[in-house]
């Protein structure tokens, strides 16, 4: 196995990635088997130490769960939970992070990746058979779904909407909501306040340090700069979101227009 | 396709050619000497096949785990609509509160192709900088294109910012660390040249829309991590050097036809490689073919191309090869042999070698005195 | 770089070997060095990924840190090199101290002190940054630390900034400490590898320098000396092991495995390294000490007394950045330590004062005439005051007046009195003999060599009486050499105390206090 692993490493160095590949899969082979071959010798000597020690036996291949994974919600329901506290699109790890900051359960971040491709391809299947979807959010020029940003297909259009203001918008938002709910509950997390923070770090006169901040100031201060870009956003997002009910069908406005439009949006809007 | 395409097609071979990127045009003013990467560069070949191919395969990969911080920083950079990047350009640029738009030209619609981006970043640019609203700050993963050796190459930084009424920024979002404000030099240098790259394509574009040069920043910002942690701080750098140094050898490798023009035609350092990736041809062909190019190796080239170990080894007995200090010392003789054969006496130099050669024959002389003639 | 090393480094090239520039040990091997060998995760700041530390070659200790992300296994390997590195120190500080010689500080110093050894100067760098990660951190409070962390952190800062002054050897880098006494037959950069460098000192049998270089540039059969793994381990042996250690859904036996696997699989990236920093020891070892040694591994000693007196009193760590004047001073310290370094390597080791007869600092020849019995009476009281001439072929370049010292007679001034040329083919003093060096019998055979007859006037060193007691001048025939280097140390430049710093450097430095931001500072 060392000789494979040297022989793979070579490989790389000469640029030879198709040998690379073959040399990689023969060794993952011989790590496997090894691995096995290990597992038996395991289990034979832990039998054998069982049968000698008389001790009531531990089936060694267990698998044993992470301690606190007693998932209360499907992946789905924890996203939806998240994404109903925040009120706007978000991407995967603002959504983990709300998550872990209020809500019991865990919810990891890997399982979000396929959650969009899955939900469209639910819905295809069966139109609103659920009560809601996990959707995208669609950028207003050319009405595509926006990279890394998960929706609720019960929200009205325009808030599925990202106008170029619209991160912007909604990040404060964001920031706005979780002081809300950091100012409900009685015991916050350590982790609610580590979420507050780095919002109220990136927000003018929010917060000046994690010690002192205030979950009503840095409500405050977003609110004072979402009222800067809050009408110029709003007309982009209602003008966007005309275009996509007249435009597109149902799954489209939900899931996105996989193709460019032939007639893109009038950019001077 | 003209002339000189075919030409370089034909030395590259059957092989897909190398894009260049912003890394590779910078380092075109690294050795501005070397004939033999100017062509390879210019022809898009893959130099670590090549050399690996003659027998000299050089290391150059990257960790996964460099790869993998350098993006996670960037995505913690942009994530939340720039959040962190808009506190650091609100801090270094004054940008004001309403300048908060972003576009993400990364795709267009599911269109990833390259021409398609181009025109994209040009309509979005052009936009900004004619209008008198706020019509664009943040530019993310923008596609630039810079005419290079008489062909178009394709560059992506990583975001433009725009200042209202003013001018374009370019924005580097670099994973080494500030620590307690001080980084790595060579790093530094490093990231300043390549954005200094992307300047010049910024201002190209711009010039073809019929703006001047002074609509994009001599400075560009520099994010990197700050002391041990994640947090993100910037610096704004000064690259009006490094645009000038890259105008001069842009504008030398214009005439890469040239010397294109004295190789025999029949040139060519294709591998000649089967459908499963062996090479066929054979090695000494391969390499006379290479040295027909002439190289100018320094030991720098250890640290920055591909065909390093091929070109130290042609350089092998070179006092070029042992560094330019050395060489230097040594009175610029170009060979080893040369400047030994001096030291000891056994030749007389040139008219103009003899005060290195005196100086030479005076260090021999003192290293064998005090070697007691063992030396 | 000289023409001197230069032509070492030709030599080297065409023999196939390293060649001596050097004929001493121009820095200090302790008896018990600690070698460390650290490796560090790509693409963070600092993040420990492995170490291999001992002062017995053939014990070595392993340290490793399974999820080099992880901050609290950060601070437990952290907490795990502080037990090994403050053991050895801890044991100089509990040796005897002795009191310092006259003519030097008052007070007591160490009997020996501490030494690290680190493969290259990179491995300087680790240190500097671990120093820097770990010594504003506390053992109360929020994110508490192990209290041997912020120790370590301290005293890994204090190594890496001694390492700057030039001479001192408290902390060696290997690369360094060989290129200083061997030129190899490549390039200044490729001497950064230790394995290469070694490869040209001291090649295994059967291979040329340049071979053995070139086997040890294969980062699969000789793995990179550090603290960067090669990018190959990092994806294709590392990162599957680490994601195998990292694993929750697995059993407790085969995690075990797991980490067994990195373990060895890191083991086997340090050893030979740290098998080559032993073989430097060794062969820096095998060379004789050369005579100004001792008095800086003296000033080393000084100064690992006083910052050990420092952190007995509960001394703060060391800020950030140096103060406006402290930057200055050392600035200007660095300087007057890096001449005296060199003239003292100079006058201890005649291959390095040769560099110095090529830029005419120095000159060395035969005596032609003496007059030992020499009295000068033109003052109060009569003075002994001998004479003598010597002849060199060097490109001398000194000015009458001037004040030379001869490595041979080191208490003794010699002052030039005349320059002057000499024609090539004047015939050799009356009492020419044949036991002069080649050198000189090379007098004869090039004619057209410049010669250059210099006139000094000695004092000091031949006793008290008229009479120089018998060996202290030189005589016709003696082989000299003379020269302007002089290692007297030179007072610092004057500065204003720190109080008084001028506004124009941003005022008085505030106390500085360590604070707990510091204290809390990330480490991700």
């Amino acid at each position: 196995m060392d000789k494979l692993r040297g022989d793979v490493r070579h490989a790389m160095i000469g640029g030879d990635r198709v040998r690379a590949k073959e040399l990689r899969a023969e060794l993952r082979d011989a790590e496997h088997r090894w691995d096995e071959a290990l597992a038996e010798l395991a289990d034979k000597s832990q039998s054998a130490a069982d049968s000698d020690a008389q001790a009531p036996a531990t089936p060694v291949a267990a698998l044993r769960l992470a301690p606190r994974a007693r998932v209360l919600l499907p992946v789905r329901e924890q996203v939806h939970q998240a994404l109903t506290l925040l009120g706007a699109p978000a991407a995967p790890r603002l959504i983990v992070a709300v998550h872990e900051a209020f809500y019991a359960g865990r919810l990891v971040s890997s399982r979000l990746t396929s959650l969009r491709r899955d939900e469209e391809r639910s819905f295809r299947a069966a139109p609103y058979a659920r009560p809601y979807y996990l959707c995208a959010a669609l950028t207003a020029d050319l009405l595509s779904p926006a990279r890394g940003l998960l929706a609720v297909s019960t929200w009205p259009m325009d808030r599925r909407i990202i106008g170029p203001l619209s991160p912007r918008v909604d990040y404060l938002t964001a920031a706005i909501a979780v002081a809300e709910q950091l100012q409900r509950s009685g015991d916050p997390e350590p982790a609610a306040r580590r979420l507050l923070w780095r919002f109220a770090a990136n927000i003018p006169r929010a917060a000046s340090s994690m010690r002192s901040m205030s979950p009503h100031e840095v409500a405050t201060a977003a609110r004072a700069e979402l009222a800067v870009h809050k009408e110029a956003d709003s007309a982009h997002r209602t003008a966007a979101a005309r275009r996509a009910r007249t435009q597109l069908d149902d799954a489209a406005q939900l899931f996105g227009s996989g193709l460019a439009l032939s007639r893109p949006a009038d950019t001077s809007a | 396709m003209n002339d000189l395409e075919a030409r370089l097609d034909r030395i590259r071979g059957n092989v897909a050619p190398r894009n260049h990127n912003a890394r590779t045009v910078a380092a075109l003013t690294s050795n501005p000497g070397c004939a033999r990467r100017a062509i390879m560069d210019a022809a898009g070949v893959d130099k670590q096949l090549l050399a690996s191919c003659a027998g000299f395969a050089a290391q150059f990969g990257q960790s996964q785990f460099a790869i993998g911080r350098g993006n996670a920083f960037e995505a913690q950079v942009k994530a939340g609509g720039c959040a962190e990047l808009l506190r650091l350009l609100r801090e270094h640029l004054q940008l004001s509160i309403p300048e908060v738009s972003y576009d993400n030209l990364d795709e267009v619609g599911g269109n990833t192709c390259r021409e398609v981006r181009y025109a994209r970043t040009r309509a979005l640019l052009a936009r900004a900088a004619r209008s008198d609203q706020d019509a664009g700050t943040l530019f993310d993963h923008p596609l630039l294109r810079l005419q290079v050796g008489g062909r178009p190459v394709y560059l992506e930084p990583d975001l433009i910012a725009f200042q209202l009424r003013n001018r374009f920024y370019v924005v580097e979002i670099k994973s080494f660390s500030v620590i307690d404000g001080l980084a790595d030099g060579e790093k530094v240098a490093a990231a300043v040249i390549q954005s200094a790259v992307y300047v010049l394509a910024l201002r190209d574009l711009l010039a073809d829309l019929g703006f001047g040069a002074d609509s994009v920043a001599d400075n560009v910002v520099l994010v990197c991590p700050e002391n041990f942690s994640n947090q993100p701080t910037a610096a704004l750098l000064d690259v009006r050097k490094q645009l000038t140094v890259l105008q001069r050898q842009l504008a030398r490798l214009e005439r890469i036809g040239s010397l294109v023009d004295l190789l025999p035609p029949a040139l060519t350092f294709d591998p000649r490689l089967d459908e499963y990736g062996l090479p066929h041809r054979p090695v000494s062909e391969l390499i006379s073919d290479v040295r027909t190019v002439q190289a100018r190796y320094a030991p720098q080239c250890l640290a920055s191309c591909e065909m390093c170990f091929f070109c130290r080894d042609e350089a092998r007995g070179t006092t070029a090869a042992l560094g330019r200090e050395v060489r230097d010392e040594l009175g610029a003789v170009e060979l080893v042999q040369v400047a030994l054969r001096l030291a000891d006496g056994t030749l007389t130099g040139a008219d103009d070698q003899a005060e290195a050669a005196a100086m030479l024959r005076a260090a021999a002389r003192l290293r064998s005195e005090c070697l007691d003639g063992a030396a | 770089m000289s023409t001197l090393v230069a032509l070492a480094r030709a030599l080297a090239a065409e023999r196939g070997i390293a060649q001596p520039v050097c004929t001493a040990r121009h820095v200090h091997v302790s008896d018990r060095p600690l070698v460390l060998i650290p490796l560090a995760l790509a693409g963070e700041a600092n993040a420990p990924l492995a170490a291999m530390v001992g002062t017995d070659p053939r014990s070595p200790r392993l340290l490793v840190v399974h999820q080099p992300r992880n901050r609290d296994q950060r601070f437990a390997f952290a907490a795990r090199l502080a037990e090994i590195v403050l053991a050895h120190v801890g044991g100089y500080r509990s040796a005897a101290a002795v009191t310092r010689g006259a003519g030097s500080q008052p007070g007591a110093r160490h009997v020996d002190a501490p030494q690290i050894i680190v493969p290259n100067p990179a491995g300087i760098g680790f240190i500097r940054l671990l120093g820097r990660s770990t010594r504003f951190r506390r053992s109360t409070g929020e994110h508490a630390v192990d209290p041997a962390v912020p120790v370590l952190g301290r005293w890994l800062t204090f190594f890496a900034e001694r390492s700057e002054h030039p001479g001192s050897c408290l902390l060696l880098a290997a690369t360094q400490a060989l290129a200083l006494h061997w030129a190899s037959g490549q390039s200044p950069v490729e001497d950064l590898n230790l394995a290469a460098l070694l490869g040209w000192i001291d090649p295994p049998p059967g291979m040329t320098g340049y071979e053995a270089a070139l086997a040890a540039e294969d980062p699969v059969a000789s793995p990179p000396a550090g603290p960067a793994t090669d990018p190959t381990f990092d994806n294709e042996i590392l990162a599957p092991l680490i994601a195998a250690c990292g694993r929750s859904d697995v059993t407790d036996a085969v995690r075990e495995r797991s980490r067994s696997s990195l373990e060895t699989a890191l083991s086997g990236q340090l050893a030979p390294t740290w098998t080559l920093v032993w073989q430097a020891v060794k062969l820096l070892r095998a060379l004789p000490s050369a005579g100004r040694l001792a008095t800086r591994w003296d000033a080393d000693k000084d100064a690992f007394t006083s910052y050990a007196e420092h952190l007995r009193d509960g001394g703060p760590p060391q800020p950030r950045r140096d103060s406006a004047v402290a930057a200055a001073r050392r600035l200007n310290w660095l300087e007057r330590a890096q001449a005296s370094y060199a003239a003292q390597r100079a006058l201890d080791d005649p291959l390095v004062l040769a560099d110095y007869r090529l830029t005419g600092e120095a000159f060395g020849g035969p005596v032609t005439t003496a007059e030992p019995d020499r009295l000068d009476t033109s003052g109060k009281r009569r003075k002994l005051r001998p004479v003598i001439t010597v002849v060199t072929e060097d490109p001398i370049r000194v000015e009458p007046g001037a004040a030379l010292v001869s490595p041979t007679r080191p208490g003794q001034t010699a002052r030039v009195v005349s320059v002057s040329a000499r024609p090539p083919d004047m015939p050799r003093s009356a009492t020419g003999s044949d036991e002069w060096s080649p050198s000189n019998a090379a007098f004869g055979a090039e004619a057209s060599r410049p010669l250059t007859e210099v006139a000094l006037e000695l004092s000091g060193g031949m006793g008290r009486a008229l009479t120089a007691v018998p060996g202290s001048v030189p005589v016709v025939g003696e082989q000299l050499c003379y020269t302007t280097l002089t290692d007297s140390y030179q007072l610092h430049g004057q500065f204003p105390a720190r109080e008084e710093t001028p506004w124009t450097h941003g005022g008085p430095p505030p106390e500085y206090v360590p604070t707990d931001a510091d204290a809390v500072e990330a480490w991700s």
